[in-house]
């Protein structure tokens, strides 16, 4: 809630900071791909269609020069996620670089590869398939399904259908690094707009823009956004329901908002 | 699943065995047989290029006949963003480009090959390493150069069809596989490269030709024993094994007919595919 009595920040600022962290948790909702939940379930179906004992995507971090776990399915998957690999090296790094699916089986014969596998993973497979997420001609990342089960090595078909998998998995991510970048973008050029205006300073705006925000409120934020995205997939019934107890809810907050602001002008 | 219940990606269905067309070959032309085009050929005195993530050089599948190579890296200090590294003992970043090299020299054991080696960890210049890797195996005195990797970007459509028409006037064999995915992508679809699929046999010297092109050959790509990296083999599937089929033959070809041309081998890479008969 706004102080206007709180002598540190102006309501404005405040309301602004605010928007920019609201404006995240609106992107989490909207945008299934800022929420691992879609990426997961992409994989997870990739690996029961292709009968797969696992799946994962990993994405790339140029700057670093690693590809990094993003989501894992089926063995070993807690330990896997935001572990990286080098982004040059072993069968998902050249995917990343060539931007080409490929299939690979009987790594076992591969000693070397055996050991930095299972050293980067602690799961060593038989087969792996392997497909770029591409947005445009750009590397996101790698999705892969390992270990095909009843079969020694995934087929030439199952390599062009992988990809049409990873066709929505890269959309989900491309989606959600432009929110990212797009929220990035607002905040700096509130902040170039608020330093420009030499006549009215907006220290406040600044100050605000630049506070982390506190962590309690940004997880009750996240949390909310989660929930929200919850109705969309619940029936129409419920939908009605739910809107109408938030309605009510948002109309009594909104009521004694005002009674609170009303008694501190007086 | 058998060899007739395959389901391929766009670019080998015409190889699938129920897809195959029967060609004929004949009057004069019947006279081109295997025999003839390559028999006895070892690529002797041939110079082949893979434009790849390197070659391992010491690897036992290239059989000590790496005779260096350049690294190609992205720069965005230097003017160019270009910067060539010559090397005397290549490497390879990933294994793709020894499993390519060691197809060649299991077909054409004698022939000298190069690391042009374009992949590395730039996702910007990709392209741009890619078709300096064409150029460098063109003004470097190359014979043949196997490109299993392409780009799906239309805005490199006429860098690459100009490198690859200047190859081909320059009497360069270029062999490149198609894309993975129903997409197209260069330059395997220009008529200046031997474009190449996969279909499912095993036979090294088995290809056929595609009379619907783009992709005018098919060559061995599914579970194929390969080396990789560290000494290592795997089994791997993609067009991407395929090319280097392809690459091997016509080096052959090129060793044992050194005046024919680019146009005059695909020709008689026609008349000795699986698929034409010869009356």
């Amino acid at each position: 809630m706004t102080n206007p009595n709180d002598p540190k920040g102006s309501p404005l600022a405040e309301e602004l900071g605010r928007l920019v962290q609201a404006l995240a948790a609106a992107g989490k909702t909207i945008l299934p791909g800022s929420a691992d939940a879609l990426l997961s379930s992409i994989v997870e179906a990739a690996a029961r269609i292709f009968g797969a004992a696992a799946a994962s995507i990993l994405l790339v971090n140029e700057a670093e020069g690693v590809l990094v776990f993003k989501v894992a399915y089926g063995a070993s998957d807690r330990d896997l996620v935001g572990t990286s690999i080098p982004i040059n090296q072993g069968i998902a790094g050249y995917v990343a670089m060539s931007g080409q699916p490929i299939a690979i089986s009987d790594v076992a014969q591969d000693t070397r590869f055996n050991r930095d596998f299972a050293r980067s993973t602690g799961y060593v497979p038989r087969s792996i398939l392997a497909t770029p997420l591409l947005a445009g001609e750009r590397v996101l990342g790698v999705m892969e399904v390992l270990d095909k089960i009843n079969a020694p090595s995934f087929g030439m078909q199952e390599m062009e259908l992988l990809g049409l998998f990873a066709r929505q998995a890269a959309l989900a991510i491309d989606q959600a690094q432009n929110t990212e970048n797009l929220s990035e973008a607002i905040v700096l050029s509130l902040k170039r707009l608020a330093a420009s205006d030499a006549e009215h300073p907006a220290d406040n705006l600044l100050a605000a823009l630049e506070a982390k925000p506190e962590a309690g409120s940004q997880n009750d934020l996240m949390k909310l956004a989660a929930i929200l995205q919850e109705f969309s997939r619940m029936g129409e019934a419920e939908r009605a329901m739910v809107l109408k107890i938030l309605t009510d809810f948002a109309e009594y907050s909104q009521n004694q908002r005002r009674l609170n602001v009303g008694a501190d002008w007086r | 699943m058998s060899e007739e219940d395959q389901i391929l990606p766009a670019y080998s269905q015409p190889f699938l065995p129920a897809a195959i067309r029967e060609l004929t070959s004949s009057g004069p032309l019947s006279g081109i047989t295997p025999e003839w085009a390559w028999g006895g050929s070892t690529g002797n005195g041939v110079k082949v290029a893979v434009v790849d993530t390197g070659i391992e050089y010491d690897h036992p599948a290239v059989g000590g006949q790496v005779c260096g190579g350049v690294n190609i890296e992205w720069d965005e200090t230097v003017k160019e963003k270009l910067r060539y590294e010559p090397v005397e003992h290549p490497n390879d970043l990933a294994g793709h480009g020894t499993a390519c090299a060691g197809i060649i020299h299991k077909i054409a054991p004698e022939a000298k090959l190069y690391s042009v080696r374009v992949l590395g960890t730039s996702m910007n210049g990709r392209a741009y390493q890619f078709a300096a890797g064409v150029d460098w195996s063109v003004e470097n005195g190359m014979d043949v150069v196997n490109l299993s990797l392409s780009t799906a970007r239309q805005d490199y459509f006429a860098m690459f069809h100009a490198l690859t028409d200047d190859a081909y006037f320059k009497n360069i064999l270029l062999v490149s596989s198609a894309s993975n995915f129903n997409e197209p992508s260069f330059p395997s679809l220009y008529s200046s490269v031997f474009s190449v699929a996969s279909h499912a046999g095993r036979d090294p010297f088995t290809y056929y030709y595609n009379p619907t092109p783009p992709v005018e050959f098919g060559a061995p790509g599914i579970d194929l024993r390969v080396a990789w990296k560290d000494h290592g083999y795997v089994i791997a599937t993609g067009n991407s094994f395929a090319a280097p089929h392809i690459a091997g033959i016509v080096t052959l070809i090129r060793a044992k007919h050194p005046e024919l041309t680019p146009f005059q081998i695909k020709s008689i890479l026609w008349a000795c595919a699986a698929n034409v008969r010869r009356v």
